[in-house]
């Protein structure tokens, strides 16, 4: 007689049971990966010690950016902004005379260890400034605290509006970012000048989906833009019934709002259902040109709302920011040998506002000084935009840094009434 | 009607990706007794494999699949060797720990190796579409329920009357027995994991030509592979492909005409739903034990 029989009942509620071990084990792996290049530490990298940087201590320049994790993509690309800028200072004499230093640590997407990071920056580091939220909004929502706490000028590169708002109680905190309000907004003017009454909406079901449906929703009225949502997984791979389902109310654009693949597959699935002969777009988390391509013949003439770094040597002469953006995108691409994007151009343009901050303060390094010398700089021409921080705004981008740009089969190009007048 | 009608195509072509992984499961389970969470990730791996030769080197589409059809067979047995003979005591329950452990390294190589990029195919035969009744169908939607249908029609034929496919089901039924025979348990593993592998390759070269595949897509495919099979009934052929066009049609319907939102609860609550009512699904047969 046999004793040990098989039972597949017990076996698949085992195997449901520890199907989730592995999540668990995934999260503690990663863990133990980085606590070695974070506690190794801080690679002071001042990329030019022995320059002509000028006399006096350096001013020091703490620094997160998740260069391995989940956001690696975007971190990676975050500290070579922040890089560039900083030898760029260097070279020519430093700010207010004084070199600047890096002090950076890769918290790899966890936040955890993020507010760890911080606090060693604040006490044993006991940096000038903070730029760089660890690449991910949850992560810089967690540092603020902390760095205001300590009276820090924190300048951060992710996208939330949570992290700077409200403004009267973060007082010491920017970012170089945009928000998504301004993004819809300038899309919203732009549906109004193609004519275009009602718009079908696909957020992703990701806090960079929803965020935008929540905006949108809300500003849509006042627009007398017509939206109706329907939200999708991030992993999805066929939109093929939201896309149903929106077209029975006839809108004349589609937009879908994601940072995954489902881009692609959102033109795909939108031309294969004849949606195409209306205007479609996507949002600035689909930036990438890899996702038009691989879309092929289903991308050609889709549109993409986002910064004009994709379209800066299309720009007409006249506007303000060609100039800055050309010269930063032949520096990175001089300096890395890859074609610059949004999130290198926030680092870089996060440590130059600092820069002209701590001009503008004389030096001064308190939290509070340079937060005054922020809000009173009025204007700086970035490469993401004209910055006009103000005691209300701590984001400073406005629509005019906005363009609609669109897939020409091979690039972007700027598309009618794309560009702020 | 022709909502309807545009709801039961989607449904169709997500459907046919559940049946492929479900049929996996399926057959890891008859040679082995163990279920293979690292089904979804083979996907995977097929996907971004064959996305990545299209790219780089461009051969005609059939070399492709026959490319990562040959990958997938291989990976399957690396998994037999993995999962199986390095494992002191191989029994299901260990195997199908192994699989997961599998699964998330499977994962985290590719996540490192193409950092993070998608890829996807050309279509079968293009970027042809068919017009019924007012609604549209992708043509690589048809080539992966044929897909289906010759992976599902091959695999019982194989089961039933080749000698091979007959010592699986005897070696999985009571591996002693088979054994006496001259039919190793651990051949019979070997087998199982090299077509469940074959199978999820085809599977990964059929759906990147639906969509984008990138390291992150394997995971909730799998699972709801899972439960597919789960609804049919574990082990059964029949069952897996039913399974998977049910919870296809299913997630398809319940998007279009309740919530688009919560459409990924479909499956799984279709899997509690199984577990709690009748755990050998929908075709599996009543099995008569002898003491």
């Amino acid at each position: 007689m046999e004793t040990r029989r098989f039972s597949p009942r017990r076996t698949i509620a085992l195997a449901l049971l520890l199907s989730t071990a592995p999540f668990a084990l995934a999260a503690c792996g990663s863990d133990d990966d980085d606590t070695g290049s974070g506690s190794a530490g801080a690679s002071t990298a001042s990329a030019q010690s022995d320059s002509s940087g000028g006399g006096g201590d350096p001013i020091k320049v703490g620094s997160l950016f998740s260069v391995t994790g989940p956001p690696a993509v975007v971190g990676d690309k975050m500290r070579k902004g922040l890089e560039l800028a900083v030898d760029e200072l260097n070279e020519a004499g430093g700010v207010e005379g004084r070199r600047l230093e890096v002090v950076f640590y890769d918290p790899a997407g966890d936040t955890a260890k993020a507010v760890d990071q911080t606090r060693r920056l604040i006490s044993r580091d006991d940096v000038d400034v903070v730029v760089g939220g660890g690449s991910q909004s949850g992560i810089a929502l967690a540092m603020q605290p902390l760095l205001q706490r300590a009276d820090k000028l924190f300048m951060a590169t992710e996208g939330a509006r949570e992290i700077v708002q409200p403004a009267d109680e973060r007082p010491t905190t920017f970012k170089s970012t945009f928000n998504d309000t301004i993004v819809l907004q300038r899309t919203a003017d732009f549906w109004n000048a193609r004519g275009v009454r009602a718009v079908g909406f696909l957020p992703d079901t990701s806090g960079f989906g929803e965020s935008a449906k929540a905006e949108l929703e809300r500003l849509a009225p006042e627009a007398g833009i017509e939206v109706q949502s329907e939200s999708f997984d991030p992993t999805a791979t066929n939109l093929t019934p939201q896309l149903t389902n929106l077209r029975r109310a006839n809108p004349q654009a589609y937009v879908a709002w994601t940072t995954t693949p489902a881009a692609t597959t959102f033109l795909k699935n939108a031309q294969q259902l004849g949606l195409d002969r209306n205007l479609l777009g996507l949002g600035f988390g689909s930036a990438d040109p890899a996702f038009y391509e691989q879309a092929g013949a289903a991308a050609r003439g889709a549109l993409l709302s986002a910064g004009k770094l994709p379209i800066y040597d299309r720009l007409p002469d006249g506007d303000p920011q060609k100039a800055i953006i050309t010269r930063f995108a032949d520096a990175y691409e001089a300096k890395y040998n890859e074609p610059a994007n949004v999130f290198a151009a926030q680092a870089y343009d996060g440590v130059q506002l600092v820069a002209e901050a701590i001009r503008a303060s004389g030096g001064e390094l308190s939290g509070e000084a340079l937060a005054e010398a922020l809000e009173g700089l009025g204007s700086y021409q970035g490469v993401n935009g004209d910055f006009r921080y103000t005691a209300e705004d701590h984001s400073g981008l406005g629509v005019d840094a906005v363009a609609i740009s669109e897939w020409d089969g091979r690039r972007f190009v700027p598309a009618r009434d794309g560009l702020t007048e | 009607m022709t909502d309807f009608l545009q709801l039961t195509f989607s449904g169709l072509t997500t459907g046919a990706a559940y049946a492929l992984v479900a049929l996996g499961f399926a057959i890891v389970f008859r040679g082995t007794r163990a279920i293979n969470f690292a089904q979804g990730e083979y996907v995977m791996l097929a996907g971004v494999t064959a996305g990545a030769l299209h790219q780089w080197a461009d051969p005609p589409l059939a070399v492709v699949v026959l490319v990562v059809v040959l990958m997938g067979a291989l990976c399957g047995l690396a998994t037999e060797v993995i999962c199986v003979r390095f494992t002191r005591t191989p029994n299901p329950n260990t195997i199908t720990l192994a699989t997961i452990g599998l699964g998330v390294a499977i994962k985290a190589v590719v996540l490192l190796v193409t950092d993070r990029q998608a890829y996807t195919l050309p279509g079968f035969s293009g970027t042809s579409t068919l017009h019924v009744g007012g609604a549209v169908l992708d043509a690589q939607a048809l080539w992966n329920c044929a897909l289906v249908a010759v992976a599902a029609g091959a695999l019982a034929a194989f089961l039933r009357w080749a000698p091979l496919g007959v010592a699986l089901r005897a070696s999985a039924d009571d591996g002693e027995m088979a054994a006496a025979s001259g039919f190793s348990r651990r051949g019979a593993a070997a087998w199982s994991f090299a077509l469940a592998g074959a199978l999820a390759a085809a599977a990964g070269a059929g759906l990147a030509a639906v969509s984008p595949v990138n390291y992150d897509f394997g995971t909730l495919l799998g699972l709801k592979g899972f439960a597919a099979a789960m609804l049919g009934g574990l082990g059964s052929m029949p069952g897996a492909v039913v399974g998977g066009f049910a919870i296809g049609l299913m997630e398809a319907w319940f998007a279009g005409y309740v919530s688009s939102t919560y459409a990924d609860v479909v499956a799984f609550s279709i899997l509690l739903i199984v577990l709690f009512t009748r755990p050998t699904g929908l075709f599996a047969a009543v099995k008569v034990e002898r003491v």
